[in-house]
């Protein structure tokens, strides 16, 4: 193919109507072309324009309430800077070695207190997603996939729960990190067709990741489940070496 | 030097303190962009349980990876509505064949009613592009409404309309560069 086919089929990605096949072909070529990848940012602005197509819907309320108490769990919370205010003009007010050592004593035991908070809380999530795990595998005709590490996930492993209806839970330990714009991403392969594409996760530092899918149809009564890694927004078909699959 | 809109630069700030993990902005930003963004997984799931799941984790993703965002590449609508859409395109792409089919038939029905109902919602920015879509003939918006709503490749859309697949690749293609020349410099008005 030359640079102008590639060109051609990117209108098309931008509405994601490019089949596996030639999603993974241009990404290939992407990667490489400058020229190309700024075209499909252009078109991309085009295609967002068409979202405005869709009548306006008000969602539930509970769903802000959901975002904002999973990522008050999120451990990567512990990032925010709590005080912002001036330490130079702090200190000077204070006046007093003695303030200063209360001053520290309180601040010592309010972040104790933070951090107890906080692993409590983190406690609380590990809890849910165990009860949450039990309860899918205890689910009448549930069945549970193990799936292990390949040569570039040495070590991972992982399993996925699933009921009749699909729903499904994959937990997943000592993958490796992700890079950053990067994900693992769940497939279902089923025969010979292309790969189904799953969620995506990013692991903690340990390579623990949790996630809730829905397996596929198709793939309820026999297929491979296998991770790869993939661009943080997930791929219609992989791009990259499986990490853990089932099946090994 | 297309200048900058001040709503994309109070977005960007908004992903920088994202990024910085401030729920507070996280907040802000699904306020602003929660009503078009459910919309338009509502109007590709067809489901409202479905569809809140996504917009939960496609807010989810804007958290985790807003330190991805590039303001040289796009700006910040573009890049949530392409993570929603994405996300949403995936999920509907889990269903089974025969679902997705249900799905787009209730749609259709669905599209009928809230056309009819549409004279009350008017909105500068949904008026620019469903004109310019109803300016396409239908040979070509079909087939771009199936990819975009729809999740459908173009193979799968060339089976569900019959045609050859070169003819839907060539219809799609050229209704989406009329799409482009009749939005170009429109997209300024797109402020949410």
């Amino acid at each position: 193919m030359v640079h102008d086919d590639y060109r051609e089929m990117i209108p098309a990605s931008a509405v994601s109507a490019l089949d596996a096949a030639e999603t993974r072909v241009l990404n290939e070529h992407l990667e490489n072309c400058t020229e190309c990848r700024k075209e499909l940012d252009d078109w991309q602005t085009t295609a967002a324009a068409l979202a405005v197509a869709a009548e306006p819907i008000e969602p539930s309320p509970k769903v802000r309430e959901r975002i904002l108490n999973e990522i008050r769990n999120d451990s990567s919370a512990s990032q925010v800077v709590p005080f912002r205010s001036n330490p130079r003009n702090f200190w000077t007010s204070l006046g007093s070695l003695g303030a200063i050592a209360a001053v520290v004593l309180f601040v010592v035991l309010i972040v104790g207190l933070i951090v107890l908070w906080r692993q409590n809380r983190a406690a609380q999530a590990d809890l849910a997603r165990a009860n949450e795990f039990l309860q899918l595998v205890t689910t009448p005709g549930a069945k549970v996939a193990e799936l292990k590490g390949t040569d570039v996930g040495a070590g991972a492993t992982a399993k996925l729960v699933y009921d009749p209806n699909g729903r499904a839970m994959l937990v997943a330990d000592k993958l490796p990190n992700v890079p950053q714009g990067k994900a693992y991403q769940l497939w279902f392969i089923v025969g010979n067709k292309p790969p189904l594409p799953g969620k995506t996760f990013v692991p903690d530092n340990a390579g623990k990741g949790v996630m809730k899918d829905q397996v596929p149809q198709p793939a309820l009564d026999s297929a491979v489940f296998a991770v790869t890694l993939e661009p943080a927004g997930g791929s219609s078909a992989p791009t990259s070496a499986i990490y853990l699959r089932s099946g090994l | 030097m297309q200048p900058e809109r001040a709503q994309d630069i109070h977005d960007i700030e908004l992903l920088k303190s994202i990024a910085a993990k401030d729920d507070a902005a996280l907040a802000l930003l699904y306020d602003r962009y929660r009503i078009i963004l459910f919309g338009l997984l509502m109007r590709i799931l067809n489901n409202r349980e479905e569809a809140e799941d996504v917009l939960q984790e496609a807010f989810l993703q804007v958290w985790r990876k807003a330190a991805d965002f590039d303001e040289n590449r796009g700006r910040p609508f573009t890049w949530l509505v392409t993570l929603a859409r994405s996300r949403g395109i995936d999920r509907v792409r889990t269903l089974s064949a025969r679902e997705r089919l249900a799905k787009a038939g209730a749609r259709e029905v669905s599209e009928e009613i809230s056309d009819a109902a549409s004279d009350a919602f008017k909105s500068e920015q949904r008026g620019l592009v469903t004109d310019a879509l109803a300016q396409l003939p239908d040979e070509q918006k079909r087939p771009i409404m199936l990819a975009y709503f729809d999740g459908l490749t173009q193979s799968e859309i060339a089976t569900r309309l019959g045609a050859p697949l070169g003819t839907v690749k060539t219809r799609m293609r050229t209704g989406l560069m009329k799409l482009r020349e009749m939005l170009a410099g429109k997209d300024e008005s797109f402020g949410f």
